[in-house]
């Protein structure tokens, strides 16, 4: 049972406040996923867990104890960094077997340990070399095993997979959702990443200016964000935001207090000339099994983004119409925040 | 007109020439001095005192080398010199590592005006204090052991010790040291088992630097010591002048001997000085 806790925690580099009260609780066994802005306080966040970093106030409590001042190897607590963080010198047995050693286990208990590690991890015919002589994908797999071989409680991936190529970071993805599975340890994954969010992630945390704007599950987080800020973070491309009077929500019934409108690239729909709004195509992005084209219409400042099957024939410059699905349309007030969901 | 048109002449660029030039003549002034005293030692008393330094020697004697050697005088310099500069290198080594790693990773407030106060150290000029510090050994009464030699070597090793590690240690990535920090390392165990490890190339150059300077300092044993047998191997080569002659040929053997030593410990570190950081640290 390792519940994870955090309590009004704050942080303060100098006078610069960066971590402004969390609250959160993360289950046991739990997936959690933060993304936000970069400088948002995601990685000073889970630094303040591991205990790299000291905190302001409030406190980090972790199945039920509170460790806010505990020394970091105290807690069972694991990190994976972004740079892997492999010691050189080390060969990758050394390496995966650096915190057995320093407990001063018997050589040949570490060595069976590490055996085991490297065999879940398909690391066990690199376990002579040194780092240097690793790729990419290898030497992200040494530093999972060197977390994992210690039994934590927790771990802390700070963008582990942001150094690989595209086709190694998913299969790293699914690498890393099997050992969760097997596990069942508590993890904190960091990333940029919205397939990685979304795909690996029990629930997501959304961070703006070290403050918690919506916690929820992915689905959730998509379909229900709490504002506007979750609702053009979550989702790529992003949502378009629309001002109430323009002619693409035209007919539709205005909430009271509605300032914008949001609405998803995959819930526009193009439609005969005179059906709907009218527009330019202004660019097309062609992804394979979608195309994403950019709109340019009259009343709107922006270009509007929208989602249409991979094999349509939309060139830019064709003029076109368009509607949006009206249960579909999200409205947020003047602060932001979302008003009474508009769909069952 | 045409004569007042400049030529496209290709142009003589005289730099490369005259620095090679610069260098030649540098090189051999440098190295004139060890020649003689190469030639010298070669040669016997009446050799040396008949004809002119540079000659070459009609036989190869090494007769200076026999009696420099053989003399239980050396023996006792070059032990003495030995006692001084192994414990004052590590010593001097050991503080250095211990004050750059916490210049490096772990910072205080106002650490940063420490360091420049202790890197200011390697600026002041050793004569300034020789007087209060012959007093205060005189007073503790270490003088005429090696003991105050040791101490004030080490104590002026301290910042370009200091100055180099902390540099070095800067660029090892702090991700290792929260790595390890993370596996349950106590930050001497970050020193020793991952940082040090790391920086086998200015382990070594301090190595080279600080043995060779001690090595062959000549002002600290002079003044801190005072019989024959506390005296140090370079103020050996000076004291074997002896009471009768000038034994240049001893002397100059006894100072091929006595380099030796740094030539060595030379040659042993400088396979760690290429190491190192090629290791691939970090990233991919
Ligand atoms: N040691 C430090 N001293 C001063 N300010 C810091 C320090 N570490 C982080 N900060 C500041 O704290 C804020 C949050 O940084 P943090 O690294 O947590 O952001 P992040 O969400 O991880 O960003 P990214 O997505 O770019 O990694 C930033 O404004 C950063 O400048
Ligand atoms: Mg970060």
């Amino acid at each position: 049972m390792a519940e994870l806790t955090l309590d009004r925690l704050r942080k303060s580099f100098g006078s610069q406040e960066v971590i402004k009260g969390l609250d959160l609780t993360i289950a046991d066994g739990e997936f959690v996923v933060f993304v936000g802005p970069s400088g948002c306080g995601k990685s000073t966040t889970l630094r303040m867990i591991a205990g790299l970093e000291d905190v302001t106030s409030g406190a980090v409590r972790l199945a039920g104890q509170d460790v806010t001042r505990t020394r970091p190897a105290g807690r069972g607590i694991a990190m994976v960094f972004q740079s892997y963080a492999l010691f050189p010198h080390l060969s990758v047995a050394d390496n995966i077997g650096f915190g057995l050693s320093l407990q001063r286990l018997p050589r040949a208990e570490i060595a069976a340990r590490v055996r085991a590690v490297a065999e879940t991890l398909q690391l066990g015919p690199l376990l002579e070399r040194f780092p240097r002589e690793l790729s990419g994908g290898q030497r992200q797999r040494v530093a999972i095993g060197r977390s994992i071989i210690r039994d934590p409680r927790v771990f802390l991936f700070d963008e582990p997979l942001s150094n690989l190529d595209a086709a190694l970071r998913v299969q790293m993805r699914l690498e890393i959702a099997r050992l969760h599975r097997r596990l069942r340890a508590t993890m904190i994954y960091v990333t940029h990443d919205q397939v990685e969010a979304m795909t690996l992630a029990d629930r997501i945390v959304v961070f703006n200016e070290g403050r918690i704007e919506q916690v929820g599950s992915p689905m959730a987080l998509y379909e229900r964000p709490a504002n506007r800020f979750v609702a053009g973070f979550i989702g790529a491309p992003a949502m378009n935001f629309l001002a109430p009077g323009c002619a693409l929500l035209a007919g539709l019934a205005v909430p009271a207090g509605a300032r914008e409108a949001g609405i998803r690239p995959e819930h526009l729909a193009l439609v005969a000339p005179g059906d709907g709004a009218g527009g330019s195509v202004e660019l097309i992005e062609r992804l394979g099994p979608e195309t994403f084209a950019h709109l340019r219409l009259p009343d709107l400042p922006d270009t509007v983004t929208l989602r249409l099957p991979g094999d349509s024939g939309v060139e830019p410059g064709t003029a076109v119409a368009l509607r949006a699905l009206p249960d579909r349309v999200q409205w947020f007030d003047a602060a932001g925040r979302a008003l009474a969901a508009t769909r069952g | 007109m045409a004569e007042s048109t400049p030529m496209p002449a290709r142009r003589f660029d005289p730099w490369p020439a005259t620095i090679f030039v610069m260098l030649a003549v540098l090189a051999v002034l440098f190295l004139l001095p060890t020649a003689g005293v190469v030639l010298s030692s070669l040669k016997t008393t009446h050799d040396i005192s008949m004809g002119d330094l540079w000659s070459l020697p009609a036989t190869l004697y090494l007769g200076n080398f026999r009696e420099a050697l053989s003399n239980p005088s050396v023996h006792r310099y070059l032990l003495n010199t030995l006692l001084v500069t192994l414990p004052a290198t590590t010593g001097s080594i050991t503080l250095g590592v211990l004050a750059g790693y916490v210049f490096a990773k772990l910072p205080f407030r106002g650490s940063n005006a420490l360091f420049l106060v202790l890197v200011a150290g390697m600026f002041f000029p050793p004569q300034a204090i020789l007087v209060p510090l012959f007093r205060m050994f005189n007073a503790v009464g270490l003088i005429d052991t090696l003991w105050p030699v040791i101490v004030v070597h080490t104590a002026l090793g301290i910042p370009i010790c200091t100055l180099l590690m902390r540099n070095f240690f800067a660029t090892v990535p702090n991700a290792l040291r929260e790595a390890a920090i993370m596996e349950g390392a106590s930050e001497w165990q970050v020193l020793t088992r991952v940082v040090l490890p790391l920086s086998l190339p200015a382990l070594a150059v301090l190595a080279v630097l600080q043995f060779t300077w001690i090595w062959n300092d000549f002002l600290w044993p002079l003044i801190f010591t005072k019989s024959d047998d506390k005296r140090t191997i370079m103020i050996g080569i000076v004291n074997l002048k002896g009471q009768y002659s000038v034994a240049w040929g001893v002397q100059g053997a006894l100072s091929l001997v006595a380099s030796l030593p740094t030539l060595a410990v030379f040659l042993f570190f400088q396979r760690y000085f290429i190491k190192g950081m090629t290791m691939g640290a970090v990233k991919g």
